[in-house]
Parts: C-alpha cells; sequence; structure tokens
C-alpha cells in the first residue's frame, strides 16, 4: 500500500478510529490492531512475503529471549551469530544472491574460464533491508546488555511491522521504539497535529517536488546522449532533488502517521542539502541507517580510535558497506566509495567535526553548502545509473563542454511547465527548509495558513496521473 | 480528541472550499475559452449549417483539411476531431456538435482499424476536455457509462468535486485555464476550421517495417450508437481511413461507404510516422479526398 494512494486514504482513518475509539481501554488489543494493519498494509503489496516478517519476528523474539536466559550464558554469542546468520541470510539471498553469482562467474571470465550456473527470477520483498536491521538491532542490543528482552510478543510483533515505518524506515531501534507499545497512549492534540503538518509536507515532497522532477530525470537518463552538458547537469541536480523529496517525503508522511497514533519515531533527515561538507551531509541524510552503521558496524571496527590508517580503514569499510546496502550494483558501491574519498581528507585534517555544534550559518557558508550540494549531486550520478558504464558515459559527457542548450527544458508546452513546476517546488521547499535551520528545528513547522497553502499546491502542482514509485521501495 | 476533530473537521473544510472555488474558476475560464475544441465549439463558432464534419482521433486531426476541402469542393465543413480519443470520444463530440443546434449532411469518420474491432471500456485520455461541460446531462452519462484509469472516476465526480477533475488533470486543465483567462482566444493546436498539421520531417528507413496486413471488422459498441445517431439526425456516415506507412487495410463489410487511402502514399516524404501524415501528405490527402468526395457523395 503506497502513502499517496486511495487506498491509504480509506486505511488510515479507518485504523485511526478504530485505535483511539474502538479499543481505547486494552493495550494488548491495541497492539494487535497494529500489527494486523501493518500485515495488511504489507500484504496489499504482496501478501507471501509476509511469512518473512513473520519468521524474522519469531526468530529474534526467540532469541532475544534465549540471551538474556541465565542458563544459555555459554550459548550467547552462538545465539547472536544465529540472529546474524538468519537475518543477514534472509537479506543476502533475497537482494544479493544473482549479484553474487553474476559476479563470480564476471571474475572467473577475466582468467578465461567460462560456466554458466543458473541465477533464480528472485522477487526483492519491499522493505526486507529496512525491517532486518530492525530486529539486529534487537538482537545486538540485547547482547550487549543494553536492552532488556521483551517478554511481550505481540508488542515486538507490532514494533518489527509498525505500518509507517516498515517498507522505508526509517530504521527504528528497539530501544527508542519497543517500549512505546508498552504503554497505553493518551492523545496529544499538539502532537498530533504536528503529525498531519509533516504528512502534508511529506506529500508536498514526494508529489510536487520528486514526481515532477522524475519527469525530466527519467527521460535524462534513459537516452544522456541525446542531451547536452547543461542539460545533463541538471538532470543530476533535478535527481537530487527527487531522491531527496521522495525519501525525506515517505520518512516524514512515516513520522507524521506514527504520531497520529501517539508513537514517536526518530528524525531522518535534518534538512541535508544545507550541509557545509560531506561529514556534515551524513549526520543529516538517513540518519537512522547512518546511525545503525555507526553503533553495530564502526565503533565495533574501533571507531575513530587507534591510529589515522585505523580510522580511515573504518571509514572506507562504512561507506562501501552503506553503499552496497543500497542495492546489488556496483554502482552503488562507487557511490559509497566517492563519498568515502569525500570523507576521508575532513578525518585526516580532522575537520570532520566542524559542524557538529555550528548551528548558526554565516554568509560565506553559503559557498560551502553550495560546493557540498555540487559534489554530493555529482556522486547521485553512480546511485541512478544502473550500471557502470553507463555512469562513466554519463559523467565523461557532464565534463565534456561542447553544448550548452537546454532546448529540452522548453521543446513543449508541457516539458516546460514541468520544468517550471520542478524549480518553483525546488524554491519553497528551499525556503521553508531555510527557515526552519535558521530557528534550529529538526523539521519543518507550518502554521494553519501555511498548510492550507501546501495543500493547495499538493492539488494543482502534484503529479496525480502517472506518481512515480517511491525510490528507496527497491532496496 | 475532540479538538484534534474539530481541527481536522476545520482545515479540511476550508481546503475543500478553496481548492473547489479555484477549480470552479478555472472550469469557468476554460469554458469561456477557445483553448480545447470542444469550448471552441460552443464560443466561437456561429455557422449552423454544415456540409460535411470530420470526427476522429490524430489521424483525423492532421490528414483532412477542411479550408482545402472546401476550397475544391466549394462546401463548407469543420473538423471536430480530438487527437488521442477512441471511439467513444468521437460519439461524444459528434453529440456535443448537435447539441449545439448545428446541423451537418455527412459525417466523416476517422478512425484506426483497432477502434472499430473492440468496445471501448475506459474514458480516453483526452475526454478530460469536456470537463467545462459537466453540467450537461449527454457529457455527464458518457462519463458515467465508461470506466476510470485512476481509482476513482475524478471526471465522473468533478459534477459535485470540481476539484478532483481539475487538480488530477492539472496540467492539461488547471495552467491552461490561466492562460485561457489571460488570452480567452487561444486555441491548443487547431486552427479556426479544426485543422492541425504535423511538420515535415525526414523518417529513419531503418525504423519501417513490411506492410503487415490488418482486418477491419466493425463491432464497436461506439460505432453502432454513433450510427444510430447519425441515423437519427439524418447524417451520412462516410468512413475515412488514413494513409499508413506500415500497414494495409482489408474490411470484413466490402459495402459501407467508404474512402480508403490506406495505401496511396509509397513515399515516405509524406509521412510523419507510421500512421500519421505530415504538412505535405496532409495537402495531398486532403486534395484526394475532396475530388472522391466530391464526385462520388
Amino acid at each position: 500500500m503506497l502513502f499517496n494512494s486511495v487506498t491509504f486514504l480509506i486505511f488510515l482513518p479507518t485504523v485511526f478510529i478504530l485505535y483511539w475509539f474502538v479499543f481505547k481501554k486494552s493495550l494488548t488489543v491495541r497492539n494487535i490492531l497494529l500489527l494486523v494493519a501493518s500485515y495488511v498494509f504489507y500484504g496489499w503489496w504482496d501478501y507471501r512475503f509476509l511469512g518473512l516478517i513473520i519468521a524474522s519476528t519469531l526468530v529474534d523474539f526467540t532469541l532475544g529471549i534465549c540471551l538474556s536466559n541465565k542458563k544459555f550464558d555459554a550459548y550467547r554469542k552462538l545465539f547472536l551469530i544465529i540472529s546474524l546468520v538468519f537475518n543477514l541470510g534472509l537479506l543476502g539471498f533475497f537482494k544479493y544472491y544473482n549479484f553474487f553469482i553474476d559476479s563470480w562467474v564476471s571474475a572467473w571470465g577475466l582468467v578465461g574460464v567460462e560456466f554458466h550456473p543458473s541465477t533464480l527470477q528472485i522477487i526483492l520483498p519491499v522493505g526486507i533491508s529496512f525491517y532486518t536491521f530492525q530486529t539486529l538491532s534487537y538482537t545486538i542490543d540485547i547482547y550487549r546488555k543494553k536492552l532488556a528482552p521483551t517478554k511481550d510478543f505481540v508488542s515486538f510483533a507490532a514494533y518489527v511491522a509498525f505500518f509507517p515505518q516498515l517498507v522505508a524506515g526509517p530504521i527504528e531501534r528497539a530501544s527508542h521504539l519497543l517500549p512505546q507499545f508498552s504503554k497505553i497512549k493518551s492523545f496529544d492534540f499538539e502532537f498530533a497535529k504536528s503529525g498531519v503538518g509533516l504528512i502534508v509536507w511529506g506529500l508536498f515532497k514526494k508529489i510536487v517536488v520528486a514526481d515532477n522532477c522524475a519527469y525530466f530525470v527519467n527521460q535524462i537518463f534513459e537516452n544522456p546522449i541525446g542531451y547536452s552538458t547543461l542539460e545533463l547537469w541538471i538532470g543530476v541536480l533535478f535527481f537530487s532533488f527527487q531522491i531527496y523529496g521522495d525519501f525525506s517525503g515517505y520518512s516524514d508522511i512515516a513520522i507524521g502517521v506514527s504520531r497520529l497514533f501517539g508513537f514517536d519515531l526518530m528524525t531522518n533527515f535534518k534538512f541535508p542539502y544545507f550541509s557545509r561538507n560531506i561529514a556534515e551531509f551524513w549526520r543529516r541524510w538517513h540518519i537512522s541507517l547512518s546511525s545503525w552503521f555507526r553503533d553495530y558496524l564502526y565503533i565495533p571496527l574501533g571507531g575513530s580510535r587507534g591510529n589515522k590508517w585505523q580510522q580511515t580503514r573504518n571509514v572506507f569499510i562504512i561507506f562501501i558497506v552503506s553503499g552496497f546496502w543500497h542495492g546489488a550494483n556496483w554502482t552503488f558501491v562507487i557511490w559509497g566509495g566517492i563519498h568515502a574519498s569525500l570523507f576521508i581528507p575532513l578525518l585526516l585534517i580532522n575537520k570532520n567535526r566542524k559542524y557538529v555544534n555550528a548551528h548558526n550559518y554565516k554568509l560565506k557558508d553559503g559557498i560551502s553548502v553550495l560546493l557540498t550540494f555540487i559534489i554530493v549531486s555529482f556522486a547521485w550520478v553512480y546511485f541512478r545509473a544502473d550500471n557502470i558504464t553507463f555512469a562513466l558515459e554519463y559523467t565523461f559527457r557532464m565534463f565534456s563542454i561542447d553544448d550548452f542548450s537546454i532546448t529540452s527544458l522548453y521543446k513543449t508546452s508541457k516539458t516546460l511547465l514541468f520544468a517550471l513546476i520542478s524549480v518553483f517546488s525546488i524554491l519553497v521547499m528551499l525556503w521553508l527548509e531555510f527557515r526552519a535551520v535558521k530557528k534550529k528545528y529538526n523539521e519543518v513547522h507550518l502554521s494553519g495558513f501555511g498548510l492550507l497553502c501546501i495543500s493547495v499546491l499538493i492539488l494543482f502542482l502534484g503529479v496525480f496521473k502517472n506518481p512515480a514509485e517511491f525510490i528507496y521501495f527497491q532496496f | 480528541m475532540k479538538q484534534f476533530l474539530k481541527y481536522l473537521l476545520g482545515f479540511f473544510a476550508l481546503l475543500f472550499l478553496v481548492v473547489n472555488l479555484i477549480s470552479f474558476g478555472s472550469l469557468y475560464s476554460l469554458n469561456k475559452s477557445d483553448f480545447y475544441k470542444p469550448c471552441y465549439l460552443v464560443n466561437s463558432i456561429d455557422e449552423v449549417e454544415y456540409d460535411y464534419v470530420i470526427i476522429g482521433a490524430s489521424t483525423g486531426l492532421t490528414t483532412l483539411n477542411t479550408t482545402i476541402i472546401d476550397s475544391i469542393t466549394g462546401m463548407n465543413g469543420f473538423n471536430l476531431s480530438i487527437d488521442d480519443t477512441g471511439m467513444a470520444n468521437h460519439y461524444l463530440m459528434l453529440k456535443h456538435f448537435l447539441a449545439e443546434g448545428k446541423k451537418t449532411a455527412s459525417c466523416i469518420l476517422v478512425a484506426s482499424a483497432e477502434e472499430y474491432g473492440k468496445n471501448q471500456e475506459f474514458i480516453g485520455d483526452n475526454d478530460y476536455r469536456f470537463l467545462p461541460f459537466i453540467k450537461r446531462s449527454y457529457v455527464q452519462n458518457y462519463f458515467s457509462s465508461l470506466k476510470p484509469k485512476s481509482a476513482i472516476n475524478v471526471l465522473k465526480w468533478s459534477e459535485w468535486m470540481p476539484f478532483l477533475g481539475v487538480s488530477y488533470y492539472n496540467i492539461e486543465l488547471f495552467f491552461p485555464s490561466l492562460i485561457a483567462t489571460v488570452k480567452p482566444s487561444k486555441r491548443n493546436r487547431f486552427d479556426s476550421k479544426g485543422n492541425y498539421a504535423y511538420p515535415n520531417r525526414k523518417l529513419n528507413n531503418d525504423t519501417k517495417k513490411p506492410k503487415t496486413n490488418i482486418r477491419v471488422s466493425f463491432k464497436s459498441d461506439y460505432l453502432n450508437k454513433l450510427k444510430e445517431l447519425c441515423h437519427d439526425h439524418n447524417i451520412e456516415l462516410i468512413y475515412y481511413f488514413s494513409p499508413l506507412r506500415t500497414k494495409s487495410l482489408s474490411f470484413d463489410d466490402e459495402f459501407i461507404k467508404s474512402i480508403d487511402h490506406s495505401n496511396i502514399f509509397k513515399d515516405d516524404t509524406y509521412f510523419y510516422d507510421d500512421i500519421h501524415v505530415n504538412t505535405y501528405g496532409n495537402k495531398k490527402a486532403s486534395l484526394l479526398f475532396a475530388y472522391e468526395f466530391i464526385n462520388n457523395y
């Protein structure tokens, strides 16, 4: 089920009414309702893969209890390994099986050995990268004795499958979200109202910003040879806003919907295009994933302890793994590598934490923001490309400096209109975000009038006829 | 909770009011303009009696030029075709023409072989152009009789909630209405006699495939409705088959009144693509049609 669908428009109020008006007395019944609603939400896409979520839930719930049981103290490491193998095994099979087979064959092909193993027609279950990381964090935290396991299976199952964030995050930690299923909530007007604001803002970013930008991005990335140097740059810049609007829009809607049920999800994006260097960008972009890797991979590897060589190695591993998490393609690995190569120099000159507590912007920061945005945008080419050859050709043409026409933006009245809407909506988004940055907010706050204006813009500038799918569903 | 429900109710009521007001204004502006052909027909065509009209989709719009035909035949014709439409829309367009109190002796139907052979189930991609006339019963019936491609029938429900249609088709309705407000006489890709021609361009011969034969069977339910409508208004229905680059036609019914130009052009010079002629083709096909029309009908 998509957030921007008519089905969800019926689904959400139904669950809301049942949650607050019908099942208001019993915590367990409320959690059962959320669990059933979450399974319906997910099963609407493909009910066959519900089995994977249920299996993941059962395995980690059981392992969580075993990990805390003193009788099994000697086997704690074994239980953790079972959890890691099971969850990463699921992810590996469904997401990376064919990639590894193909890469294996290609590697042998380089030394002249040819063989033809069978690949499988595997459908990637939506959200598998998100919920497996969520369940993994649960068992790892129990193993580290940072979290006590829950004995309430329904709460745990509802935590794993919680529909607002099930398919595209934010990737929640059990220590933050799970306890929220253990106490009966009373309705908080201001909290719910802020949720409505975030839902509207998220829809604006998705339906207006991302989907209008997608019109050009898809055309340009379909056949870059037919476009000028400047148009290829415009294609990349539009993609930067498309992916941001798409993914952060989804996160905002997820957080907003959760607030309607009294749940608080972590902030996933903190205005990343106002970052002054790459290090700051990674503290603002997909925060739930970055912090997951920090806590469960970077720190165990040694983190910022050790000498510069060890720190550099750790950072490099994190970025490569993070790139690979996004998809079974070498393009994502290179994308991670580009970010690593931009981050590591900052680490070496001790500038990676320069803006950690620097919330005030000076005029000269504008140049840093612009430069950071341009290099982040450049790296998106590898994220968007289907393969490395394509990405290299696109990059080469971006720097070929032979044609600066922008005729494709106005070749028909329709394309001109899409271009104008895209630019206008990007400016509206940046303007409202800049206001929030200046006020040191974590999210855009809309007044009643602002909410009305944004809703009107969604209805008259949004793409309803051929909406693009959420990009992060494929991860 | 009560406060939240009040807040939601207030917000949605205000939003509903604002977007419907904007949409109403948008449709009103289009209704009073010449931007789309159904509106142009109502607002700027004073003539009542025609010798012939052409109905069809893009092939009808771009193949037969009524100005050229009239200059040869001395008749008075109008091209009612709308691109990217189906048989149901051709029927609706003729009905709209007649509802304006206009008359015609002949109706030239320019439809593709596929359109004749199937029953149209879904609302067409350009049917929104009739939305400014949603209050008219035949338009409302039309939108109700076909299935929507979207989750809900936005065109049908626009009678009561115009924002549904205007926001769903915002590129096609909302923005043109802004242009129509500033310049009501602006027409969207058709001249004062309803014609449009594709530009001349060189076709890539690599894309040309050997001609395949298509059998035309006259089974469409909207074709039957169209026949009935013509019969009721004493209109002679004539089938026209436009030039095709990679297809040839054969017919189930050999006794229909038709002008078959599907195979007249062997030369790519006349084509814009496989099924449309360019400006050269438009002129030549219109001339040939005019001579055939005046001699046979």
